[in-house]
């Protein structure tokens, strides 16, 4: 069942849950740039991984790679190695991957999961602020953006959407539910409900287009007139919480922009998703969701609706209990046994297996769907696949796991484990070389002292 | 843990007036007496944003809309238990837009029906008649602004009248109303900055008393009241808070901050291990959010005094429920107010949605309700396990006792350090199961709910919750602790100065003082330097 918007004027007739057909009218309103877009997307789970279960074996048979020994490749780099027991699902697509170990996810504020949250795509510290950590004095939000939006920031796509924020159940607004940051102190909330992201994000593809003019032209109006009251308000009251307004205008700008933006659809990809109806912050809907929000993902991409995306899976200190894998705890509480209770760590490893199966199933869904200039819209994207920790029962952050797919248009060699072990490198230069890749020429990123340059070997 | 937070049900309630026994200290204009209040200084006061509580209620007053609609905002960012604590609040543009799309609907409501419209100005604006159409806007944004409007802003707003009144007066109508929900003066509350210390001006403090006692905008009555200027002498507060404490919202307000304090607002997104919990069902956790929100309204009604909240041994529910706690069913239909085993019950601490929080999935957890009766009872939190220790939850082992797995707590000295602080207070709940429901017997033994309440200023051996509720309600460390919460809720912060701490001094005294209660601590709130002064700030 679709749900119905409240701009759907074409929608609903008749009943029938059928996306729309393609709208004439939204027919390119401009030709397609030369050079395809490139996309960056980020997934996260939470409460560390089981590094044994996780990290490749380096040797073995792998034919999507170079057979034999690594001769000439870059020590620490590794072309023929064997996917672990936690990364199976991604076998289908190894050639297409990038493994990355040995890095430390620094943190700083705050406790082991907040900062490991905040610092995962910030490379910054958290500010001290009012959210109770467990053993360290009160933490805020990080100190500076996260890399995805440095990425947004300097892509300056002429998307309506400057990126989008996606989550499957992620709770409170505090800092261990948020990880994307648009500056510091300014945390953007991933939508964890499927109809709200169809009715806000899609509304362009279900509105008839004479109806969407006029309602461009009201929003238009309506929200100069609210940004002229914080602009007024922001003279009447003190310098502190003139910033608090201030930050609020920004964010009204921003969708007045979206808002007042036409949508150029140019991939024949590019249709209506369908949202069925599902309790989204039931436990036992998150691999439905979490499917759901990956199809509204794939079709974001698809019409161009924006090119940096993220899918935040529940929050750090996630609870969730994996029902469906026959796994009836919360996750956190499993995160914290010890490494010889067999039956947990088992159990952590089906977990962390299930979202590999995600990220998976994401490329999946890439790697079939045709991009506008030929090809597939896997083709032109780069992703991460994050956690806030290594390991859930000492929350250390040294050799945290990250999984990178796709090549960014041809910017970086894929089918490759890279271990940096033992040389004391920061996950900054990791989000560096990303940023770099993205084809934004940065010297640096995040905590000054964390990074040391884009990270060798990986571009 | 995830947090996920709903709507608090509140059931309605009604009670007769309270009879004020403070009156003004200093101006002789009232023939009662009030103690004196210690702190002079008012504290820091952060701009606040209304909370999706807030918002809600608002709404719905303004524009007739459920007050659920504000579930279509992000959730609150929420630190020490409570929703309002201003230094925690982010925007993004996603809630820009969420304010822009619930505002679109709630003006659609009011719009929709001709004769709400027609009541906001005293005249039907929708013919586009331009005297009546500034009426509304005069009208609508004394409501929603919680002042008149500057003549700046009635110009803006008529402006915008003038922009999207096509093809109808009701688009613009609609279209002013929907920016009026989204503008600054809505959805927060600016207070102009000073440079000394000074009264704040009637609006402004008309605002600060609407939302701390109803959880909404001031309403006719009180607007008014603020124009005269009535507000200025305590007097004048006073009658207006008597006015608005007999209220029902007054004790909706109070389930509402009940709630957040006793962490018992995330009943409803509890679950529990349905193969060990065999009659926990969805309909469970909705069904002790109910009693609870039913509990304290009575309360509320009733005398709430803090030795109610601890100790009374009474709770409401249905059949379905009753069948659930393993009791008779109550007479008559629907939820019934059911008195309890004393020798078991006492008030909060046994409320099936505060022991099924405070629990795992799995099983019972001395350690999260020793906590809580620490932190948020006596606000001493223990300090949290060294960095480099590995915390594992003990295996659910049918065989051991949940004494027996949380043994090792006592027998490694690096653990017992904090968990001598917990557990042993957390043991007296241990005939309490984690879906809140009485058991005689763990692992096939009687239980042993046993412990020991200890570094308080009510120390004492401990044998199941009564015990402990009747040690609870002689300390004046957990009195200073509720007071403390209160305030933290009231005034959106944490305690940060002497006079805050202080002020919280006086709060306490009046909780627990003789014919002391909630409802006559949040009237002595009224009465303080915070509630009624602005501290200087630097000018913008």
């Amino acid at each position: 069942m679709k749900p119905i918007s409240r701009r759907t004027v074409l929608r609903g007739v008749g009943g029938a849950a059928i996306a729309l057909p393609f709208l004439e009218a939204m027919l390119p309103k401009r030709t397609r740039a030369a050079t395809p877009p490139k996309r960056f997307f980020v997934m996260f789970s939470a409460n560390g991984t089981i590094p044994t279960a996780w990290t490749p074996t380096v040797g073995g048979t792998d034919a999507g790679a170079t057979a034999g020994t690594d001769a000439g490749v870059d020590a620490g780099a590794y072309q023929s190695f064997t996917l672990s027991p936690i990364l199976t699902p991604l076998a289908a697509h190894q050639s297409d991957l990038v493994i990355i170990q040995g890095l430390l996810q620094e943190g700083g504020g705050g406790d082991g999961h907040q900062n490991g949250i905040g610092g995962m795509l910030t490379g910054s510290p958290l500010n001290p602020g009012p959210f109770a950590g467990v053993g360290a004095p009160p933490a805020g939000w990080p100190t500076g953006p996260s890399v995805d939006q440095r990425i947004a920031a300097g892509l300056a796509a002429p998307t309506p959407l400057r990126s989008l924020e996606l989550g499957v159940q992620v709770g409170a607004a505090d800092d261990y539910g948020r990880m994307i940051y648009q500056a510091a102190n300014q945390p953007l909330p991933p939508i964890d409900d499927p109809v709200q992201v169809y009715n806000t994000v899609f509304s362009d593809l279900h509105t008839d287009p004479a109806v969407l003019a006029q309602q461009r032209a009201r929003n238009k109006s309506i929200l100069d007139a609210v940004g002229a009251e914080y602009t007024r308000i922001g003279t009447q009251v003190s310098a502190a919480d003139k910033q608090r307004l201030d930050a609020h205008l920004q964010a009204v700008r921003e969708i007045e922009t979206r808002l007042t933006t036409d949508l150029t659809v140019n991939n024949p990809a590019c249709s209506d998703p369908t949202v069925p109806a599902v309790d989204a912050q039931s436990n036992d809907s998150y691999p439905t969701v979490g499917g759901i929000m990956m199809d509204l993902l794939t079709m974001a991409f698809a019409c161009d609706l924006t090119r940096v995306a993220s899918l935040q899976w529940s929050r750090s200190v996630s609870q969730v209990r994996f029902t469906w894998l026959n796994i009836p705890d919360g996750h956190h509480d499993l995160s914290h046994h010890s490494d010889s209770d067999d039956v947990a760590v088992t159990k952590l490893i089906q977990i962390n297996t299930w979202y590999a199966q995600q990220m998976a199933g994401l490329i999946d869904r890439l790697k079939s769907t045709p991009d506008a200039g030929g090809g597939t819209l896997f083709d032109n994207t780069l992703m991460l696949w994050s956690n806030e920790l290594a390991k859930g029962n000492t929350h250390s952050r040294q050799d945290a796991p990250y999984v990178l797919a796709g090549n960014a248009g041809g910017a970086l060699a894929t089918g490759r484990f890279l271990s940096y072990e033992g040389q004391g490198l920061n996950h900054n230069n990791l989000l560096l070389a990303l940023i770099n890749a993205m084809g934004v020429p940065d010297t640096t990123f995040g905590e000054a002292d964390w990074c040391t340059g884009p990270l060798t070997g990986l571009l | 843990m995830s947090r996920l937070k709903r709507p608090w049900m509140a059931a309605p309630l009604a009670f007769a007036g309270l009879v004020g026994c403070h009156g003004s200290g200093g101006g002789g204009t009232t023939t009662t007496v009030s103690a004196p209040l210690c702190a002079t200084d008012p504290g820091p006061a952060p701009m606040r944003r209304l909370t999706r509580f807030e918002y809600g209620r608002s709404l719905a007053d303004l524009t007739g809309v459920d007050p659920s609609i504000s579930a279509g905002l992000p959730p609150d960012e929420e630190t020490m238990d409570f929703d309002d604590i201003a230094d925690a609040y982010s925007v993004s543009p996603l809630h820009a837009e969420s304010y822009l799309s619930v505002a679109e609907q709630a003006a659609s409501t009011l719009l929709g029906s001709s004769a709400a419209t027609t009541a906001v100005a005293g005249c039907d604006p929708t013919g586009g008649d331009a005297t009546c159409v500034a009426a509304f806007v005069g009208a609508f944004g004394r409501r929603a602004w919680r002042r008149p409007l500057t003549s700046d802003e009635q110009q803006a707003m008529v402006q915008l009248y003038g922009a999207t009144a096509s093809p109808g007066p009701t688009d613009g109508l609609t279209a002013v109303v929907a920016a009026m929900l989204q503008a600054p003066q809505f959805i927060y509350r600016p207070e102009a900055p000073v440079t000394t210390s000074q009264p704040v001006d009637g609006y402004a403090l008309a605002t600060r008393l609407a939302l701390l006692l109803t959880g909404a905008a001031p309403d006719e009555t009180l607007l008014e009241a603020a124009a005269r200027g009535d507000l200025g002498t305590e007097s004048g507060l006073l009658a207006q808070t008597d006015r608005l404490l007999a209220l029902d919202r007054a004790g909706e307000l109070f389930v509402h901050f009940a709630a957040e304090w006793w962490e018992v607002e995330t009943i409803t997104s509890v679950d529990k291990n349905r193969s060990l919990y065999r009659n926990w069902t969805d309909a469970t956790a909705p069904a002790l959010a109910q009693e609870t929100s039913m509990f304290l309204t009575d309360a509320w009604q009733n005398g709430p005094t803090l030795t109610t909240l601890l100790t009374a041994p009474v709770s409401f529910m249905d059949a379905s429920l009753a069948a659930y706690y393993g009791l008779p069913a109550p007479a008559g239909d629907g939820y019934q107010k059911v008195a309890l085993d004393p020798t078991r019950a006492a008030g909060m601490l046994t409320q099936g949605s505060w022991l099924a929080v405070h629990a795992k999935a799995d099983q019972t957890s001395p350690v999260l309700r020793g906590k809580f009766v620490r932190a948020q009872l006596f606000c001493t939190p223990p300090p949290p396990p060294p960095p480099s220790i590995v915390v594992a939850p003990p295996v659910v082992d049918p065989r051991l006792s949940t004494r027996e797995r949380f043994a090792e707590h006592t027998a490694n000295a690096v653990c017992a350090m904090c968990h001598t602080l917990m557990d042993p207070i957390g043991f007296a709940f241990e005939n309490w199961d984690a879906g809140g429901v009485w058991r005689d017997t763990d692992a096939d033994e009687p239980v042993d709910a046993t412990g020991q309440l200890t570094g308080t200023d009510v120390d004492g051996n401990l044998d199941g919750v009564p015990s402990l509720a009747a040690l609870l309600t002689g300390s004046a460390e957990v009195a200073n602790c509720a007071a403390t919460q209160w305030f933290r809720y009231a005034f959106g912060r944490s305690e940060q100065t002497s006079g805050d701490l202080c002020a919280i001094s006086d709060l306490a005294a009046t909780l627990t003082g003789p014919g002391g209660d909630f409802k006559k601590m949040v009237r002595e709130t009224v009465r303080m330097s915070a509630f009624r002064n602005l501290p200087p700030e630097a000018s913008p």
